[in-house]
């Protein structure tokens, strides 16, 4: 069963590489949030422990339902098009991926010797998510994509933290909830601002704004 | 671990002698204060302003007071972030904004260099309590010791304006309102004198005999390199600046012949070196304190601090020419007044160094009394100049011609300082029997082998009552014998000697850089004077206007400086290329990092 | 009877010091082939100015008319710091010799003010020169004084009255002096007190607008710093028959020796004055730079031990 949350989490990673879209990528978020908010409910069955439950709701809240919605709402309003503008295709871009995938690998087995195997994939998995919500900062054009990027490392981390640590102390869980939320409806604020300042949000063209 | 028993804060006579040096200077700035701000701005800006100077004074006397080396450095920085606004307190005039800004800068250096050294100290010692950090040196290895006193000197040196790192000194200090200029002077950078006693002497003691003769190289420097900028000056407050690194050069000269006494055991004489040290301290703090008070009177009757714009003031304004007259032949060391007593101690101690070290040091110290008696000199010419082309003769603008004297609160303010100087000069002796016990404070374990009784014969003070009454005896015997043997004076008053033309007028008058220039030549290996001569001719025999400009190229800026100044911004046009201005590139940059940590914990 | 001593001391010395003056005058003009003034005329002098009035500058201050006094007043003081015909100096206190420059320092000062007082350019002149001589001479003084107290043990002139010998640096150290007291006195290599040439006048231009008693009280203070200088180097570079016993017999003595040194003094300073020409200003810097080589020479002398 967990296995294959992982599964679909990883999937949804990849999958967010290859989108060509705004609304794609937001769906594909929006799975990989949900998958990762089973993966809790499934360790918080496991460990019996009532704070990752309200963890696991908390997740399903914001990420699957709360901001993939905002996210799509904001890009409404904003009229951008669909295109994400690809810095790199998607092709090489999964090979990228894959590549991460691997570092991720040796990584992980250097790091967790003699462990189980379902701590060393989630390590794996969360690696991935992150390195991957880097990429997609890194070498994708528009603004929102930099928010979905930084969601998509948060996701790894998370899933790090409950894999292997079982979860951080609720309050530092609940905080960082909290901060992402406010990270989030601020950078959309922003966004409105640059494309109304702009007419655009693509950071590319943002250039010279510098010293 | 960081606050043991909560010993944050204690006295002792050292930290009490320096919470004298800080309240005698900022209460008559206070007083001072209140009419110096009357007027001049509005009423939300002086209650500012008073507030910061509160905090300012209070921040002062926190460092004295913290008996940990955390709490040192968090009053440090209050003081001088403190004093960093009061710097650009007038912050519409672009020159305080700048002045601000190098302030920030070279105090924000030295703070680096303490807080490394106390960083350092923190490793050793595993706590920032003195006592503590005191007892476990020891164990030190000599290397880090070295290391440590240079990091200090380089900290507690920038905020005492040591040559060369005097530079923000003669941009702040003229630019804070007078009374800030005056505790900062007077008290602030005294302040840095006490943290290298309290903690380059009190807790890493004397280990070898260079740190000695490299405070004294400095202070030597120090009071050549201050005396030569001031004497060339043209801005009164810039002058007085200049005039407190020279003092500080002074204060250090006894200073570092106490650290080279100690360092070859001579205690006794290294006590009367410490203790002759401070009392040049406390001195400058007074009248350096009344010159600053006065120099504010100045502008805030004339509005301009260019003494080449003023001139007759003493009719104008008796008292506060009185008063400043006063300042300035106590900083010139005239007899009967305090500093006559101080230099002429560090003099002394400097000889009686000489006299009881081997041959090379002989020759050493007489080289330090030599510096001594040029930058004596030259403080001479220094405050002459000051004194007699701001208050003497006729006035040489307009604002000047119709200055009036200024407010009470004022007057009162330099009159308490004036008094002091009196007082320091002809209670001397009592002065100088609790600045020994100071000294004994300093000098910590080694005082007990202090021999008290030698002290005072070996040091003892000139008798100041005695001189003085001397003096003001024979003062009274001239004038009374002139008076009885030549009758009462005839006395006709008459314009100036003009040779003829009927037209004497400010023009006349001999200016400031005139008074200066046999100095500027003199000395042209280290001003580089430039002059620039253009006429305007209306044919080959007459000249209708002559325009003359001379500047000085100013060494330290020019050549210590602005090359520093030149590879910093050369090196961040070079890391600027990093600079892509799109936010793709700065994640790649983190991408990379991170990476990085990954292949290096692999390659591990 | 020891105070009654020292202020008779001093009296003796100011009232003889314009002698010394008309002294050296005299001998100039002998040796120049000219008759002269009489050996008495700074002493008509200072009667004349005494009875003269006064005309005081409306431009100048209260800082000009109490300047002359000050000055005498300080050279009075500075007096006490010199034992000049007795064992002891009045103050006994080891460095006495730094006091005695501090004092002639604080009449300079007011004598530099009083020259900026007027507003006249000579005046300024004269008082930016005077300080930028003084400035140099001072630490040729001070190395000269540390010099012949390290030799004597204490920085005091009294104690170099001790010396039973004069070492070698020692004398070399008076040397120096001698050419400070040149300056300090307005003699002619730096100065000159016989001429009103606007161009290069020191001493005088400072005291131009001066006139009256105040001028005959800064004249007197003129010679007796000078009288003062020679005293300094009579018991630097002659101490020897100078007694410890006091007495009125010893006493006389002793100023007699004294008057015969000071004469030496005199002599020698005047046979310098007339073979050297006046130097311009800034060649000052370099004869002052020539007496500090010297006292720089007698300093590692002596640092050395000889």
């Amino acid at each position: 069963m967990l296995y294959a949350f992982l599964l679909g989490m990883i999937m949804f990673a990849y999958s967010m590489v290859i989108n060509r879209r705004v609304t794609a990528l937001i769906r594909s978020f929006r799975l990989q949030s949900l998958f990762l908010a089973l993966l809790t409910l499934a360790f918080a069955y496991k460990e019996g422990s009532l704070e990752i439950y309200i963890v696991a709701l908390l997740l399903v809240v914001l990420k699957v339902i709360g901001i993939p919605n905002y996210l799509n709402r904001l890009s409404k309003k904003i009229n951008i098009d669909e295109s994400l503008g690809l810095f790199m295709n998607p092709l090489l871009s999964l090979v990228a991926a894959l590549v991460f995938t691997f570092v991720s690998v040796l990584f992980g087995t250097v790091v967790l010797r003699n462990q189980d195997p379902i701590t060393c994939i989630s390590f794996i998995t969360a690696m991935t998510t992150v390195f991957i919500g880097f990429f997609i900062m890194v070498f994708r054009a528009k603004a929102i994509t930099q928010i979905i990027g930084l969601l998509t490392m948060e996701n790894g981390i998370f899933l790090l933290a409950v894999a292997i640590a079982g979860g951080m102390p609720f309050f530092v869980e609940i905080a960082i909830f909290f901060d992402v939320f406010i990270c989030v409806i601020i950078t959309g604020i922003f966004l409105y601002r640059i494309n109304r300042l702009f007419t655009h949000i693509e950071i590319n063209r943002l250039t010279e704004l510098r010293g | 671990m960081w606050f043991p028993d909560n010993i944050i804060f204690h006295l002792d006579l050292l930290a009490v002698f320096f919470l004298a040096v800080i309240a005698v200077v900022s209460i008559p700035a206070l007083i001072y204060s209140y009419g110096y701000l009357k007027g001049t701005y509005s009423r939300l800006r002086v209650c500012m302003l008073t507030v910061g100077t509160l905090l300012f004074i209070l921040a002062m006397a926190m460092v004295v007071c913290s008996a940990n080396l955390l709490a040192f450095l968090f009053a440090w920085e209050i003081m001088s972030l403190v004093s960093y606004f009061l710097v650009v307190f007038d912050h519409e005039h672009q020159q305080s904004v700048e002045a601000g800004l190098i302030y920030l800068v070279m105090t924000h250096v030295g703070t680096a260099f303490l807080s490394v050294a106390f960083l350092m100290m923190y490793h050793y010692a595993g706590s920032f309590d003195f006592a503590l950090v005191k007892s476990s040196l020891p164990a030190i290895p000599l290397a880090v010791k070295h290391l440590l006193f240079l990091f200090l000197l380089i900290g507690f040196g920038t905020k005492a304006g040591i040559v060369p790192l005097h530079i923000w000194l003669p941009y702040a200090h003229p630019q804070a309102p007078s009374h800030i200029s005056s505790i900062m002077s007077g008290a602030m950078i005294k302040v840095a004198v006490y943290g290298f006693l309290r903690i380059v002497l009190g807790m890493l003691g004397v280990v070898s005999v260079w740190w000695g003769i490299s405070i004294l190289l400095l202070a030597a420097g120090t009071c050549f390199v201050g005396i030569m900028y001031a004497l060339l000056e043209r801005d009164i407050k810039k002058i007085l600046a200049y005039s407190s690194v020279e003092n500080m050069g002074i204060i250090l000269l006894g200073i570092g012949t106490g650290m080279v006494l100690l360092s070859k055991q001579q205690f006794s004489l290294a006590a009367i070196a410490f203790a002759a040290g401070l009392f040049h301290l406390i001195n400058h703090a007074v009248f350096k304190g009344l010159l600053f008070l006065g120099a504010g009177s100045v502008y805030k009757a004339t509005g301009t601090r260019e003494i080449e714009k003023l001139g007759g003031l003493i009719k104008r304004m008796p008292q506060t020419a009185v008063f400043f007259l006063v300042g300035a032949l106590a900083i010139s060391g005239m007899p009967l007044l305090n500093g006559f007593v101080s230099e002429w101690l560090i003099f002394q101690s400097l000889f009686s160094a000489a006299g009881a070290l081997s041959a090379a040091y002989k020759i050493f110290f007489i080289f330090m009394m030599i510096t001594l008696a040029i930058t004596g000199g030259l403080a001479v010419a220094c405050f002459t100049r000051v004194f007699g082309i701001t208050f003497l003769a006729m006035p040489r603008s307009q604002r000047a011609a119709q200055a009036s004297e200024v407010a009470l609160s004022m007057k009162l303010a330099m009159g308490i300082l004036a008094a002091g100087t009196l007082a320091l000069g002809l209670y001397a002796t009592q002065v100088w029997q609790v600045l020994i016990k100071v000294a004994e404070v300093i000098m910590g374990n080694n005082a007990l082998s202090l021999n008290t009784g030698n002290i005072f014969v070996a040091g003892s003070v000139l008798p100041m009552p005695l001189i003085a009454g001397i003096f003001v005896a024979v003062l009274g015997l001239v004038y009374l014998l002139v008076r009885f043997a030549a009758g009462p004076a005839k006395v006709t008053k008459s314009p100036t000697w003009d040779c003829g033309y009927y037209g004497l007028s400010s023009r006349n008058e001999y200016t400031a850089t005139a008074f200066s220039k046999p100095f500027r030549i003199a000395f042209s290996f280290f001003f580089l004077p430039q002059h620039r001569v253009e006429k305007l001719r209306d044919s080959y025999y007459h000249v209708s206007s002559l325009k003359y400009e001379v500047h000085t190229i100013h060494v330290f800026k020019q050549y210590f400086y602005e090359p520093i100044v030149k590879v910093i911004f050369l090196v961040a046009q070079r890391i600027k290329s990093f600079q892509m201005g799109s936010v793709h590139w700065y994640l790649g940059y983190i991408l990379i990092v991170f990476i990085g940590v990954v292949i290096f914990v692999l390659v591990r | 009877m020891e105070t009654a001593f020292f202020i008779f001391q001093v009296i003796i010395m100011i009232v003889i010091s314009p002698l010394v003056s008309g002294l050296m005058r005299k001998f100039k003009n002998s040796l120049r082939m000219r008759k002269g003034s009489p050996v008495l005329q700074p002493y008509y002098n200072l009667r004349k100015y005494f009875m003269k009035e006064e005309v005081v500058s409306e431009h100048a201050s209260v800082i000009l008319r109490i300047t002359p006094y000050v000055v005498l007043a300080s050279t009075v003081t500075a007096f006490l710091f010199v034992p000049v015909f007795h064992f002891s100096n009045f103050f006994q206190v080891t460095g006495g010799i730094l006091a005695l420059f501090f004092f002639l320092a604080l009449g300079r000062f007011f004598l530099v003010l009083a020259g900026l007082d007027t507003g006249s350019a000579f005046g300024g002149m004269g008082s930016s020169r005077e300080v930028f001589i003084s400035s140099l001479a001072e630490p040729v003084a001070i190395c000269a004084a540390a010099v012949v107290g390290l030799k004597s043990g204490a920085l005091h002139l009294s104690a170099a009255l001790n010396l039973t010998s004069t070492p070698v640096s020692v004398v070399i150290a008076a040397v120096a002096l001698l050419l400070v007291v040149i300056a300090e006195t307005s003699r002619i290599p730096v100065d000159n007190q016989e001429t009103h040439l606007e161009l290069t006048m020191i001493h005088e231009a400072m005291l131009l607008e001066y006139s009256g008693r105040s001028f005959a009280l800064l004249e007197l203070s003129a010679h007796s710093k000078q009288m003062l200088f020679f005293g300094v180097l009579a018991s630097i570079l002659w101490p020897l028959p100078v007694t410890a016993q006091s007495g009125l017999v010893i006493y006389f003595w002793s100023v007699v020796w004294f008057i015969g040194k000071i004469a030496v003094f005199a002599c020698m300073v005047s046979v310098l004055e007339v073979m050297l020409a006046k130097m311009r200003l800034f060649r000052v810097v370099d004869f002052m730079g020539f007496a500090f080589l010297l006292s720089i020479l007698a300093l590692i002398m002596a640092g050395l031990g000889v």
